[in-house]
């Protein structure tokens, strides 16, 4: 080691000894092993002759690529807390950049999500504290639900739907032109989508005045209503096939609603109904999923 | 040259990098692409027409997000007909879109990585430096934390050829890159184009005609969704030779006058008078003429295609 300095030959940084500049040659082309590198390190840091001596050797070339480098990574956001979190839980990065794009999964949106939910679950706590009625073997007042049900799901399903609308992706022909797979673009997105959105609707089935087991009975609902709309989307259009996975919650809530109760969509034997509607859904978009990869710009 | 050497078939004839036969595309009663053949060699490859022509449905066409309705398309002998090949030509595909919107929240740097993993660039040092890369190839390397949103016009339009360029493809399809730009920004554009490594074939959709006089060494018009000629800038100023004079007085038998610098008016039309004084036209004045005799096949200009070339 003490060959690469000249002057006392003492230890790196240990007296008026300077690093030769074969040393700093080798270092600046980092070709230098990492104890070397370590000691040339400690003196340069500590001795300015040798910065600058260091400064001559430094390919500026190379500097100024790695500088833009560095800009480049501070600026694409990947310290950012939650994308380091979601690193942290070992979802990959580039996917947790795809999802950054996801309109749902922006705060405005998430808020406005939050906002409605509000609404809708206080205007239910609400009704239910005013009426006063007498839930009927413990039982809650389903009427007073009715708004929640039919608005919670729906809720997710715009947030999916968000995530896969062209109207909402200003990038979407670079999506379409790119050679990343379609389906796993849209399955990235939709079900952190599905993900970010069912978090608090799930939160306002525990704050409405319904049975404990109102929160687990809205997931299938959701997961089918979605299902619904990915798997429509390889027919139709992606705004029809939205509509028309709405009508899929909106018209089983509104009718059974008029003639029965709300409760019955969520209650046992719709669940069995939900969970069909989903498998099928999942066959569809499993077996038409090349109609994701051409895009929807045309 | 005019002929690439990618897609050699067993016939020992080399072929276009890209080659388009008999497309045909509608939208609704409009025609927007009738029976159009083509053949892309490696290099500039200028579009020329106007609103409505069918430029930007035959650039959705070759940048495969748009499906003919009847006609073949072969990029670099692959064809875009079939999932796995269409996938391999968006491997080697840069394009540019006519409106490309942002998301506006992003920043410069941010969008462009975004764009990188759509182009399969997974690791993430490999992406930041091939971000770095294009941004500096379009002057924009001290903007990488700026917001999309507070970006000019010009700035954003450069952004757009950035991610274009994102992993040196092979084939650029660029529609309408130079809207948008002032003239320097217009110069550093085709300074750009033309020093670009490893001769893509691009195909440069624009109204400006000297951009495509400049560095396209092929131009192609599109009129009525037809190709209406197919050659050289020189060959299209040539299918205007003897349609150009100039004299002292407005004609009002030419279909275009207009006054030059010189205070003498330019006149471009079908029948020259006799005290006329033929002037070498321009492209500019070429592709006028051609627009202008859209309706009327006599004037029209003999199609142009390049040569293919045998090999040993």
């Amino acid at each position: 080691m003490t060959g690469s300095f000249s002057g006392t030959g003492g230890p790196a940084g240990s007296g008026a000894g300077h690093v030769s500049e074969d040393a700093l040659f080798a270092y600046a082309a980092g070709s230098v092993d990492e104890i070397l590198a370590w000691s040339v390190e400690a003196h340069v840091a500590a001795c300015p002759d040798c910065r600058l001596a260091l400064s001559v050797h430094v390919d500026q070339g190379r500097l100024a690529r790695n500088r833009s480098v560095v800009l480049v990574r501070a600026a694409t956001g990947e310290h950012h807390r939650a994308r380091r979190l979601l690193a942290h839980i070992g979802v990959p990065d580039h996917l947790v950049a795809l999802m950054a794009a996801t309109p749902s999964l922006r705060r405005s949106w998430l808020l406005s999500v939050v906002g409605v939910l509000a609404v809708v679950s206080g205007e239910s706590v609400l009704a239910q504290h005013l009426s006063n009625s007498p839930q009927a073997l413990g039982g809650p007042s389903w009427g007073v639900l009715a708004p929640f049900i039919l608005i919670g799901p729906l809720m997710v399903l715009a947030g999916v739907a968000a995530a896969f609308l062209p109207v909402f992706d200003p990038t979407h022909q670079l999506a379409a032109a790119a050679p990343f797979s379609g389906l796993g673009l849209l399955l990235a997105r939709s079900l952190s989508a599905l993900v970010a959105a069912l978090v608090p609707v799930v939160a306002a089935a525990f704050v409405v005045p319904g049975p404990a087991w109102l929160p687990a009975a809205l997931l299938l609902p959701c997961f089918a209503v979605c299902g619904v709309a990915l798997a429509v989307v390889t027919v139709v259009g992606p705004m029809p096939a939205a509509l028309l996975a709405g009508a899929v919650w909106v018209l089983p809530v509104a009718v059974v609603g008029v003639w029965h109760s709300v409760a019955a969509v969520v209650q046992w034997p719709a669940q069995v109904s939900w969970a069909v509607v989903l498998m099928v859904a999942v066959i569809v978009v499993a077996s038409r999923r090349s109609r994701f990869e051409l895009g929807w710009a045309s | 040259m005019g002929i690439m050497n990618a897609g050699v078939m067993g016939t020992g004839v080399e072929v276009a990098a890209v080659r388009v036969e008999g497309l045909s595309r509608r939208y609704g009663a409009v025609r927007a692409l009738d029976d159009v053949s083509l053949d892309l060699p490696r290099g500039i490859t200028g579009l020329l027409g106007p609103n409505g022509a069918g430029k930007t449905t035959l650039m959705t066409v070759l940048a495969t997000i748009n499906e003919p309705d009847a006609g073949r398309v072969s990029v670099f002998g692959l064809d875009p007909a079939q999932s796995a090949e269409r996938v391999e030509i968006r491997r080697r595909l840069g394009y540019l879109p006519q409106e490309l919107s942002f998301h506006r929240h992003f920043t410069v740097a941010g969008f462009l990585d975004y764009v990188a993993i759509l182009k399969e660039i997974v690791d993430r040092r490999a992406r930041a430096e091939e971000v770095a890369r294009v941004l500096a190839a379009v002057g924009l390397q001290n903007m990488a934390g700026r917001r999309v949103r507070s970006l000019s016009g010009g700035m954003r339009q450069r952004l757009g050829l950035a991610q274009a360029l994102l992993g040196g493809p092979e084939l650029l399809v660029l529609d309408e890159p130079t809207a948008g730009l002032d003239p320097e920004q217009r110069l550093r554009f085709r300074e750009l184009l033309s020093g670009l490594p490893g001769d893509p074939v691009v195909l440069l959709s624009t109204h400006q005609v000297d951009d495509i006089s400049a560095i396209c060494p092929y131009v192609v018009v599109l009129l009525g969704g037809r190709v209406r000629f197919a050659g050289t800038p020189a060959d299209l100023a040539a299918a205007a030779a003897d349609h150009v004079w100039t004299a002292d007085e407005r004609d009002p038998g030419a279909f275009l006058s207009w006054r030059g610098g010189d205070n003498r008016w330019r006149h471009l039309g079908n029948q020259l008078p006799p005290s006329a004084e033929v002037v070498p036209p321009t492209a500019e004045e070429g592709y006028l003429l051609l627009s202008h005799s859209l309706d009327k096949p006599e004037t029209a200009v003999p199609r142009w295609r390049p040569a293919r070339r045998r090999t040993r």
